[in-house]
């Protein structure tokens, strides 16, 4: 499968945190989720693609090319919802889209505008009139009028109400449906990724922990919720993290099948990504 | 790089109104033969431009303007070319307003005198510029507010000093010889300290990170 987005051994150093040996491709005509809790390097990983960040280790290739050596073709076909940075909030749609048709040349006035309807922005207001719900919409509309193949976004639900993320989901979902396009979205509303993500990557703490497909991990992962005499029957080998909360001991396991056929222990739930971020990071081992 | 060019000036836009105004202004005091404001203006061009790096300081624009096709260079490229353009065409029409203040006031046009007072000013505007821009994206403009102020009092300091020890008229003697030649030597002065201030700049912004 071709790779639209490939990442090898990335590292960052900081003062007071490391990103350590990221790896991961994001196969074309997929959409990635990323996730991690705050600090955890998702941003960083994301800069470091965009070359937004430059002293790093590594190697980052986009649709097969270097990203900092062919930056300028790269990012053509790139769009970008970045974490609150965008254009200065006394600009107004319209200037916006002034400035985008001089910028990229595949910048379609038309579908902007068409986006601005959608989302009932006005064109002619400055973005300092905006709640934050529109001015994500106003960001997401912005990244998706250039016709791009890649789209790297990082927190592009954020401050959205459930119906405006139902919509946006939507517009992603029919965005990678249209062209084979490819979605990277790191989010920390991990129910919006359940539903749309193929890939899931959880980097905890500068590592990648965990990286598999949303289907295996929601189908195969579960919770055992069991009683602290029924946990010390559990093999440490057989579960990934538990832990105890006031009344169970809530355990992570890797194949709910197989842990059922191991043990007698009946109520086995199944997970979220929430649930995995929690136990993943809270959990001990 | 049109694009960034369109951006800055639309941000800008807001500010043609107090040009206008501060151009207006002029124009009456003028003619009435008040104060002469045209140095004023040009340098005002420069004033409204730093304010322009307050906004996109703020929504964090010199970030994501990089993650836009060729942004590391034409957001720098960008910033030099707008104040340029704005410069000049203020520049122009005040220059173009002192030559029909002075002709109506005195029925002549005072060519030399307009002429100087006004690549005097553009050459201060763009010092000003070469000095600030590098400062602005290597510190931010909050700090680089601090260093136009230090810088402007540091001149002033040493200005005084050597006017205290040193005979500045035998100085300023010495160098006669160069004074039908003022205006080239300042355009070419100009021109090498702005791309030099550029060209910084750009190196600065293309290994800044965010």
């Amino acid at each position: 499968m071709e790779n639209v987005l490939e990442i090898k051994n990335l590292c960052k150093k900081y003062d007071n945190f490391e990103l350590k040996n990221i790896t991961f491709n994001l196969p074309k005509g997929m959409i990635m989720g990323f996730i991690g809790e705050n600090g955890a390097g998702k941003t960083t990983t994301i800069k470091a693609i965009l070359d937004i960040i430059k002293s790093y280790s590594g190697e980052i290739k986009i649709f097969g090319l270097d990203n900092r050596k062919d930056d300028k073709d790269i990012k053509e076909d790139i769009g970008v919802v970045l974490d609150d940075m965008f254009f200065p909030e006394i600009l107004t749609p319209n200037d916006i889209s002034n400035t985008m048709k001089g910028i990229y040349k595949n910048w379609d006035s038309k579908m902007f505008n068409d986006y601005l309807k959608e989302f009932s922005l006005l064109p002619n207001k400055q973005i300092k009139t905006f709640s934050k719900g529109m001015r994500k919409k106003l960001e997401i509309a912005t990244a998706l009028s250039h016709h791009p193949k890649l789209l790297i976004l990082d927190e592009p639900t954020s401050g959205l109400d459930p119906v405006a993320r139902a919509e946006v989901i939507d517009i992603f979902q029919s965005f990678i449906e249209k062209d084979d396009c490819s979605i990277l979205l790191s989010s920390h509303i991990t129910t919006d990724l359940e539903h749309i993500a193929d890939y899931i990557i959880f980097i905890n703490n500068g590592e990648i922990v965990l990286s598999k497909t949303t289907n295996e991990l929601l189908d195969k992962y579960g919770i055992v919720k069991c009683t602290e005499k029924e946990f010390k029957t559990i093999n440490k080998n057989d579960y990934v993290k538990y832990k105890k909360t006031k009344y169970e001991y809530e355990v992570l396991v890797e194949n709910k099948k197989d842990f059922k056929a191991k043990y007698n222990i009946s109520v086995i739930d199944k997970i979220t990504l929430d649930d995995l971020m929690v136990l993943m990071i809270k959990g001990e081992e | 790089m049109i694009g960034f060019i369109k951006k800055d000036l639309a941000m800008i836009k807001s500010n043609f109104k107090l040009l206008g105004v501060l151009i207006v202004v002029y124009a009456i005091m003028g003619l009435m033969g008040k104060m002469d404001i045209s140095f004023i203006l040009p340098f005002m061009c420069v004033m409204i431009m730093i304010s322009s790096f307050s906004y996109d300081n703020y929504n964090k624009w010199d970030a994501y303007s990089i993650s836009l096709p060729n942004g590391r260079k034409s957001n720098v490229k960008s910033k030099y070319i707008t104040t340029i353009l704005m410069t000049f065409i203020v520049s122009v029409i005040t220059i173009i307003l002192s030559f029909i203040i002075s002709y109506v006031n005195t029925k002549t046009i005072n060519y030399e005198q307009i002429l100087v007072t006004m690549f005097g000013t553009i050459f201060g505007t763009l010092l000003v510029l070469t000095v600030m821009y590098p400062i602005i994206y290597k510190f931010g403009v909050e700090k680089a507010r601090i260093g136009i102020f230090l810088l402007v009092f540091g001149i002033v300091i040493i200005g005084s000093l050597l006017a205290n020890y040193l005979d500045l008229s035998n100085v300023l003697k010495s160098f006669a010889f160069l004074e039908d030649y003022l205006i080239i030597i300042l355009i070419i002065v100009a021109i090498i300290m702005v791309y030099g201030s550029y060209k910084i700049s750009e190196k600065i912004f293309s290994k800044k990170e965010f």
